[in-house]
């Protein structure tokens, strides 16, 4: 039987570089043509194979600044690749604290269009309407422009719509952090009723125990290198060896 | 490249409905948001008008027939060009929200943002057919050559989409496109027939309605419209050549740079 991918990515590496003195306008590059931009280089990602199964549930871990969010960025094709090739099966959602929207619109225009960009047929949306004002609480807000709501109802809005509309495949990027617990627990229902099975979700998270309670495979990044992806069990072992040196020498120290 | 873009475009259902939702979204936004709502979008071509007008024709004693119309046809299609591409430099800065945390194509966000301009154009339009047919003492009437007027938009929006592309990808890299485009644009408002007489307009500066596409855009237009004739079919092919040419560089430059809009924005 023929696997099918949600996400294949050959030999992807992303650099960034970083400059002092930004050449952000025509004047400054006239006036600059001839002085050398000193640019540093960082490389964020070395060159690595990464795919995804659909249906998969992969679990992301390394310490921060490893290239994780990079990864997720250039996975769900916010960012282009420097090198290499990337096909991505489907709409994406990169979610931190929930989804895009625009504070100039009311949380209702904020619905229809996430829900839309995320792959949902307004007939959909119309169904789900309900469902995600519930979800999030703001029932009597609805037609609000979000400007003038609290960051918590926002981040609850935002939540509410990304679990609701969902995309073919997810990046969650420490998502078990919104609102308050109440909220979190109906968030954590929610996931494991209707994400674990039928979506396509990549998990980075800091838990180890909400790695390995979901994750099929997990992949290990250090400093911008896939060190190892595959077996759960074994990258949270390799992830946690790392981290005891690091410990140790800093007791020595 | 170009076709991949297009062809992942179309792959998707619900595409169609998304851009629908946007413009209207977009439109409402625009108009709505202001006391005068939907009044201001009519209103802003009248008074446009009506202000060139005391300049041209009573002051400066313009003797073009039917100057009101004249006047009123030239504006709406200049401000259909200007909001769609002055007005879309910034684009990728104001709509990121759209397209930083999924894959969604940046295309969607120019199409359904000149649609939207679209409808405000359509009730331009419609304003000025009821001017024109109503009100102005020296109209020809309804003309079947007036359905060539579809056309000649569908030229103006793809010299819009296509500068648009342009200016908002070099947004990208280079901030002060804005103001480079802004001192562009009023050279542009000058060296187009919107208020002179056409030929005065040809006599000064000969072939140029060859050169500036807005230029033979108006003409045409005031031909299918004020004159019941057919478009100047040479000029015609000129323009949809240069909106074309425009909308290739702008997709490359999609590519290129506003592949980056994520991380460099």
């Amino acid at each position: 039987m023929k696997t099918e991918y949600a996400i294949q990515a050959k030999n992807i590496s992303k650099t960034f570089h970083i400059t002092e003195d930004a050449h952000n306008t025509v004047k400054h590059r006239l006036f600059n043509l001839f002085k050398p931009s000193k640019a540093k280089k960082v490389l964020a990602l070395k060159p690595m194979d990464f795919e995804v199964k659909k249906g998969e549930c992969i679990g992301l871990i390394g310490s921060n600044g490893c290239g994780k969010s990079t990864l997720t960025r250039i996975l769900s094709g916010v960012y282009p690749t420097d090198t290499g090739k990337i096909n991505i099966n489907g709409t994406t959602m990169l979610m931190n604290l929930g989804v895009g929207m625009s504070h100039e619109l009311t949380a209702r225009e904020n619905i229809y269009v996430a829900s839309s960009v995320l792959g949902l047929k307004i007939k959909q949306v119309d169904e789900l309407f309900d469902e995600i004002v519930d979800f999030a609480e703001l029932r009597e807000f609805i037609d609000t422009k979000i400007k003038y709501f609290s960051s918590g109802m926002k981040a609850r809005l935002a939540f509410s719509i990304a679990v609701n509309a969902g995309a073919d495949i997810m990046f969650l990027d420490e998502i078990f952090a919104v609102g308050d617990m109440k909220f979190q627990e109906k968030a954590v229902r929610v996931f494991e009723m209707s994400w674990i099975k039928g979506k396509t979700v990549i998990l980075v998270s800091h838990s180890m125990d909400i790695i390995q309670k979901y994750c099929n495979r997990t992949a290990y990044l250090k400093n911008g290198e896939l060190v190892y992806y595959g077996d759960t069990e074994h990258a949270l072992n390799l992830y946690k060896q790392d981290n005891q040196i690091v410990v140790e020498e800093s007791l020595v120290l | 490249m170009v076709t991949g873009i297009i062809n992942d475009w179309a792959h998707q259902t619900n595409k169609l409905e998304r851009l629908w939702l946007l413009a209207k979204i977009e439109f409402k936004l625009r108009y709505y948001e202001n006391r005068l709502g939907l009044l201001w979008a009519l209103l802003k071509p009248v008074m446009d008008m009506a202000i060139y007008y005391v300049v041209f024709k009573i002051v400066l004693k313009v003797d073009v027939p039917a100057f009101a119309s004249y006047l009123f046809i030239g504006l709406i299609l200049w401000n259909f060009f200007v909001e769609s591409t002055s007005g879309t430099i910034q684009i990728l800065q104001t709509k990121k929200y759209l397209y930083e945390y999924s894959n969604m194509n940046k295309l969607e966000i120019y199409i359904s943002t000149l649609l939207a301009n679209t409808i405000g154009f359509g009730f331009n339009l419609l304003m000025f057919l009821i001017f024109y047919n109503l009100l102005e003492p020296e109209s020809v009437g309804l003309q079947f050559t007036n359905l060539w007027i579809p056309v000649v938009f569908l030229n103006l929006f793809i010299l819009s989409l296509g500068i648009s592309l342009i200016l908002s990808n070099v947004f990208v890299v280079a901030r002060d496109v804005t103001q480079l485009w802004g001192v562009f644009t009023s050279i542009l408002f000058f060296m187009s027939p919107i208020f002179y007489k056409l030929a005065m307009f040809k006599e000064a500066l000969p072939s140029f309605e060859y050169l500036n596409p807005i230029a033979g855009l108006i003409i045409n237009a005031r031909r299918v419209l004020m004159e019941g004739v057919n478009p100047d079919f040479n000029l015609l092919l000129f323009d949809f050549f240069y909106g074309i040419f425009f909308l290739v560089i702008g997709f490359i430059l999609l590519n290129k740079l506003g592949s980056k809009a994520a991380e460099k924005i």
